[in-house]
């Protein structure tokens, strides 16, 4: 299926040229996943739909800042996504622990109940990618700390205390933990 | 900080990728993303490894309304969408997309999560590309042509200085191989242009080079007065070479 990336490179293209309709097909192409993604660190909905949504008007105005050549599609694509995730939850509009009114407790209780623990996340990529026995030669605390803070947005602090460790020993899990998995990810097959 | 540390430089890409770089680090190397082409490099380069990762994340449609506000956010015009054909089919391909992006989309699709250099890093091999080296007559290499298998850009890289006569262009033609005794006439491919060695260009192919390429045993470059278009017949080649199939 090469087609599909030089489908969506080729779209991207139209796109920095201003066609709105490339634009359409890169999101019909694209949105699902990239929902999934803002949704698993930003668990409402709709904080979920506001990054998608932002995400997609960045997209249609420096689509010319994308280099084919340097990056794949999906990659930028889930790039910009994910940094409008994280801009919502740093600027705290997303309470984890408390809510103000009873719906929204069990509308939170819910979607967090429906995310995946991120550690199989982490596996499941792995296999994914064949690099199952490089991540599992990573220490457990990294590779914890590693899936809590890419797929939940975690900060060093929230990884801390999910997982009841001091802060410095996280920050030096995390540290450790990606030149670990960039190694593996980067590594022959 | 000291920031031509690559180790540094290297290590706050990582944790800002990842996510885990906040507050005042994040401004400044925010801030230095803007000032310093290493540093968009590093996060360029750790974006590709971690957000391979994001391929297993199951993927859910997002409602309707996220499309409109893009639409009136980027300011088109506020005209109703024709229904379509297809759009039945919409919810059953979310569904489906779904599946397959849990089963692993990096399995079926690594292309669309990793750079095609990469990629071809990855599995220890070249990526599927056809690939001409164009000689004169004494079987000098002049021109590199290539182009990946199922993609429409063919790029030319000079291997050495060479010029186009004054009002002439560059046609790179297909010399398909013969079937049952008769010749088939060559095909043109599109215009190269000369650049500084070891340089190169490209030009867009009307079909892709699998449909083009793949009974194509040989390449050539003739000086022409203007593109040749399919049917006529070239002048003389002043190079030529052999097309194979890297795969």
């Amino acid at each position: 299926m090469p087609e599909a990336s030089e489908l969506l490179r080729d779209q991207l293209a139209r796109v920095a040229l201003g066609d709105r309709a490339a634009l359409r097909k890169v999101y019909e192409a694209t949105s699902a996943h990239l929902f999934g993604v803002a949704l698993r660190i930003l668990r409402r909905r709709e904080l979920a739909e506001d990054a998608l949504q932002e995400a997609f008007v960045n997209v249609w105005n420096h689509a010319g800042s994308y280099r084919a050549s340097q990056a794949a599609p999906m990659t930028w694509l889930i790039s910009i996504v994910r940094n409008k995730a994280l801009d919502h939850l740093r600027s705290g509009q997303v309470q984890l622990t408390e809510s103000l009114d009873a719906d929204d407790e069990h509308e939170t209780k819910q979607i967090a109940d429906e995310r995946p623990d991120p550690m199989q996340l982490l596996l499941a990529a792995a296999d994914a990618l064949s690099i199952r026995a490089c991540l599992e030669a990573i220490e457990a605390s990294q590779r914890q700390s590693l899936a809590l803070a890419y797929y939940h947005g975690y900060s060093h602090s929230e990884v801390a205390e999910h997982l009841r460790a001091p802060l410095g020993s996280v920050k030096a899990w995390i540290r450790r933990g990606l030149e670990r998995l960039r190694k593996c990810l980067d590594g022959p097959t | 900080m000291d920031y031509d540390k690559p180790e540094l430089l290297n290590r706050l890409a990582a944790e800002y990728v990842l996510g885990t770089l906040r507050g005042r680090a994040l401004n400044r190397f925010e801030r230095l993303q803007l000032e310093l082409p290493r540093a968009r490099q590093a996060v360029a380069a750790w974006e590709e490894s971690l957000n391979a990762l994001a391929a297993v994340v199951p993927a859910a449609a997002p409602p309707g309304r996220v499309w409109e506000a893009i639409e009136r956010k980027t300011g088109a015009n506020r005209t109703a969408p024709a229904p379509r054909r297809w759009d039945w089919l919409r919810p059953i391909l979310g569904v489906a997309l779904g599946a397959v992006l849990t089963l692993g989309l990096v399995q079926l699709a690594p292309h669309l999560f990793f750079s095609l250099d990469r990629l071809a890093q990855r599995e220890q091999a070249l990526p599927q590309s056809y690939v001409g080296l164009l000689t004169d007559a004494n079987n000098v290499p002049h021109l590199l042509v290539s182009s990946t298998r199922h993609g429409t850009r063919v790029t030319v890289k000079s291997l050495r200085p060479w010029q186009v006569p004054a009002g002439k262009v560059a046609q790179v033609w297909a010399l398909p191989r013969a079937v049952d005794g008769g010749d088939l006439a060559p095909v043109p491919l599109g215009v190269a242009v000369p650049t500084k060695p070891p340089g190169s260009t490209y030009f867009e192919l009307s079909a892709n080079s699998e449909q083009l390429l793949s009974n194509v045993p040989r390449l050539a470059v003739s000086f022409e007065e203007r593109p040749a278009t399919t049917g006529e017949a070239p002048s003389a080649y002043v190079f030529s070479g052999f097309c194979v199939k890297l795969w």
